[in-house]
């Protein structure tokens, strides 16, 4: 498996694909990544035209999860009467998932998207480095081989793909998106449910609970509260968030550090069941904070209680949206 | 309070938790009312907080509670199948499963949240689930980890 | 002015100097991003830095800062007012552009002279700044185009130009040369090392390679408020604020109340906001006149060169280029401005509003 020639066919086939739908009159637009104007960085592109395909790119940088821009839905995807164009969306597995989510959730029209589906290989993790290469200015990202090749202005450095891609990537197991024929193009699969031993947060979960605490405060001190999170989040989508309500004002909005840990607290309540694991959280955050445990952690949660995944299909409803008479009750207080 | 006179509170013998427990209104708060009633002695730690159903009980409460400086919460409904709304009770208990595992995932003591059924006709069940809470904080010690500083 | 040199080894010696009589702030490294905190150690301060990710406003405009502090008897309201104001601050390794960012938040913070802002008025009277040029320049930086320089020193109290293994130090204002009067122990600089201080200066001015004809834009956006640009340019937001967080002229901020109601206290806060967040512009009436992403897209833009030149004569944007490197969707400033200066002088549609 070679990243770059992969990303070559990747590419081919997303463009090829959205040729077909706008050719076919399937849908009247297309979003997609297209090449960003600085190192590390992809945009959005919204393609309308036929001979614009070819600005449609996949590049192992497009971080952003484009089901962000499905809900609230942008105007510039409505027409002019406010109601939703038929979208084609470039959908690496996990922004299928978001597209499932919000279908599930009714936020979006599963009949008006068609997602252009494609086997992702991974995202490449931008806080670690940029963390590695330190202040010095980056010119130059590119893959070549199965390396990735930074480049400043008299150096040059090398890194494996396979250790710095995204936390969440290493162990993604859903990497084209969960649709059926009708709603993808491309590639993509019918899963019910995926298996998930989640060995790679085993080792924290048996830390103290002093050690966890410090290993969080460590993780989250930095934090801006700059929202940016919770912006780039394809689930979070309410018009009033809880941080910005004040009948009541349930918590503070300061960067002292309970305001901070609190906010990622409720935020991961709300996205229970949810997440969906495209780390789009941790790669726009500006000052780097990875959140990766986190959503491993909530995934985690409704496979053991509710064998439950997200996003992969718009009819399961969501574990937070039910409950059941049989639901496991263990931590509750007991009688001795 | 900065967190040397909090360190200082949990070596005094005479520190008591305050608890904050909200009852749903049909079963536990009448269990705890039948308590009172019988007679039944239990740790006078708990402050309560009246709620028509376990269900109400949103998570945001939970925090705010610990965020003001609680020591701890303790939140009690009816029996799964014996809610008064039918299903309010159901609905909670998936939201405390979360809440729950999230609080120890971070580092926050479990103890220090605790849920439990209790109906209108268990007061003794009522005392002694409280005093177990009550036991269980105390052991803790006071809320370091979530109170604000205020200098 | 006199010139002398600081040697790399001797930046301890200065914070010694210096820190008992001011808050020493200086850049650090946390967690990988560069801001500028109070320094405890000499040890800790990074000057071999392009440009801190937080930016210095962070010294004097807080992310969050307590504007005063009130305690409730039965009968009365006791209000503590700011006791630190008087002291001392010194900033110290900032970049000209950031400097220059001081002086845009004058004009805000004393509001034509009708209402001033105690707080940071009063910080600002008690800041030095010890600043020092940029060798190497971004290839995002942009300060040449809007009225800046890598080695401009107008804004400074002292300024550093770094020669390698040394610093060349030089008094600007009054407050500098006093400052530097305090460091006999400085050795005198040579005719080299100003004559390399020089080609530094030249150097860093001629690498910086965007260029933006802000004249131009400044004259479009008088007629372009309902120009269909918008549409396009809002495309890839995502609405987060992290452009009006990490900008050293963002000056917009919301006031919070912290209640203590189990100990009858409380404070008022102010913190960070962003006319990029939804509600900024919410009304207690439930009418929000910037509902929109390309309205609110278009204020920011609009405010940094349309309103800022139009109200005070100058430009809201200091060239950091740091907007650039953090957007999440890589909405490019440079971008945006290259679009708004191609816009034909024909009517537009009206905007989807």
């Amino acid at each position: 498996m070679v990243i770059e020639t992969d990303n070559k066919e990747i590419t081919n086939s997303i463009r090829e694909n959205a040729k077909k739908l706008l050719s076919e009159n399937q849908v009247d637009i297309v979003i997609g990544y297209s090449q960003g104007t600085i190192p590390l960085s992809s945009t959005l592109i919204i393609v309308r035209k036929e001979e614009d395909v070819d600005k449609l790119i996949w590049n192992n940088l497009c971080y952003i999860n484009l089901a962000r821009y499905l809900a609230p839905l942008m105007p510039q995807l409505c027409d002019s009467e406010g109601n939703s164009l038929r979208i084609g969306i470039v959908a690496k597995g996990c922004v299928g998932r978001a597209v499932n989510l919000l279908a599930a959730e009714k936020q979006v029209n599963l009949d008006k998207i068609k997602m252009i589906g494609f086997n992702c290989n991974g995202i490449v993790n931008r806080s670690k480095i940029d963390l590695e290469i330190g202040e010095k200015e980056i010119l130059d990202v590119s893959i070549s081989g199965d390396d990735i090749i930074v480049k400043g202005k008299n150096w040059e450095k090398k890194f494996p793909y396979d250790q710095y891609i995204n936390e969440l990537c290493k162990v993604c197991q859903i990497k084209s998106p969960s649709a059926t024929e009708e709603t993808c193009v491309g590639e993509c699969q019918e899963l019910d449910s995926i298996h998930d031993e989640f060995s790679d947060i085993a080792e924290f979960e048996s830390k103290s609970a002093d050690e966890k605490w410090t290993y969080i405060k460590d993780a989250l001190q930095v934090c801006t509260l700059c929202y940016s999170c919770r912006q780039a989040c394809p689930a979070c989508y309410c018009n009033l968030c809880f941080v910005d309500q004040n009948k009541p004002i349930w918590f503070g909005k300061t960067t002292e550090f309970r305001d901070i840990l609190v906010f990622h607290l409720v935020r991961a309540q709300h996205l229970a069941g949810r997440c969906v694991a495209c780390g789009a959280c941790s790669s726009v955050c500006p000052v780097g904070i990875d959140l990766n445990i986190i959503t491993r952690k909530l995934e985690k949660i409704v496979k053991e209680r509710f064998d439950y995944t997200s996003g992969l299909n718009a009819e399961t409803v969501p574990p937070m949206m039910d409950f059941k008479m049989e639901d496991a009750e263990e931590f509750m207080l007991e009688e001795d | 309070m900065t967190e040397t006179v909090l360190e200082e509170k949990k070596v005094d013998k005479k520190w008591e938790p305050k608890i904050i427990a909200f009852l749903c209104n049909w079963c536990s708060y009448a269990g705890a009312d039948l308590a009172g009633v019988s007679r039944i002695q239990y740790p006078p730690n708990i402050r309560i907080v009246r709620v028509p159903c376990s269900g109400r009980v949103n998570p945001y409460f939970i925090i705010k509670s610990l965020t003001d400086g609680w020591d701890g919460v303790v939140i009690s409904g009816c029996h799964p199948g014996d809610c008064h709304y039918i299903s309010g009770n159901l609905v909670a208990r998936r939201r405390f499963a979360i809440l729950k595992e999230l609080l120890e995932f971070f580092g926050i003591e479990p103890g220090r949240v605790n849920f439990m059924w209790a109906s209108a006709a268990e007061g003794e069940r009522f005392a002694v689930l409280i005093r177990k809470a009550t036991k269980i904080v105390k052991e803790l010690g006071p809320n370091i980890k979530f109170q604000k500083e205020w200098c | 002015m006199e010139q002398k040199i600081l040697k790399k080894d001797q930046i301890g010696k200065l914070y010694n100097e210096f820190v008992g009589e001011y808050n020493f702030f200086a850049p650090i490294n946390k967690k990988g991003n560069v801001a500028f905190e109070k320094i405890e150690n000499p040890k800790d301060i990074v000057l071999d830095y392009l440009n801190s990710k937080i930016p210095p406003k962070s010294v004097l405009f807080p992310q969050n800062e307590v504007l005063f502090e009130y305690t409730l008897d039965e009968k009365d309201v006791e209000i503590t007012d700011r006791q630190d104001l008087d002291q001392k601050i010194l900033i110290f390794g900032i970049r000209p552009c950031d400097a220059y960012s001081f002086e845009l938040f004058a004009n805000f913070f004393s509001f034509h002279g009708n209402s001033k802002d105690e707080i940071y008025l009063k910080k600002k009277e008690n800041t030095t700044l010890i600043g020092i040029g940029c060798n190497n320049p971004r290839s995002t930086c942009f300060c040449t185009s809007v009225g800046g320089n890598p080695f401009n020193k107008e804004n400074m109290d002292v300024f550093l130009t770094d020669l390698g293994e040394t610093y060349l130090v030089e008094g600007i204002s009054d407050k500098g040369k006093k400052l530097i009067q305090k460091l006999p122990w400085l050795s005198d600089a040579s005719k080299n090392d100003l004559k390399k201080a020089e080609e530094l200066a030249k150097t860093a001015e001629e690498s910086i390679t965007t260029k933006i004809d802000v004249d131009a834009i400044v004259k479009n956006l008088e007629t372009s408020f309902e120009h269909s640009v918008w549409d396009e340019i809002s495309e890839s937001c995502i609405g987060c604020g992290s452009c009006a967080y990490l900008c050293p002229t963002c000056t917009c901020f919301d006031v919070i109340d912290e209640t203590d109601h189990y100990n009858n206290r409380g404070r008022r806060i102010r913190i960070w906001d962003t006319c990029q967040s939804c509600l900024y512009t919410m009304e207690t009436s439930g009418h929000n006149p910037r509902d929109t992403k390309i309205q609110r897209c278009r204020n920011r833009i609009m405010h940094k060169f349309s309103y800022y030149p139009t109200n005070y004569d100058l430009l809201g944007c200091v060239g950091c280029g740091r907007c650039v490197i953090v957007c999440p969707a890589n909405n490019d400033l440079r971008v945006i401005l290259d679009k708004i200066k191609n816009i034909e002088k024909k009517e537009g549609e009206k905007v989807v509003a």
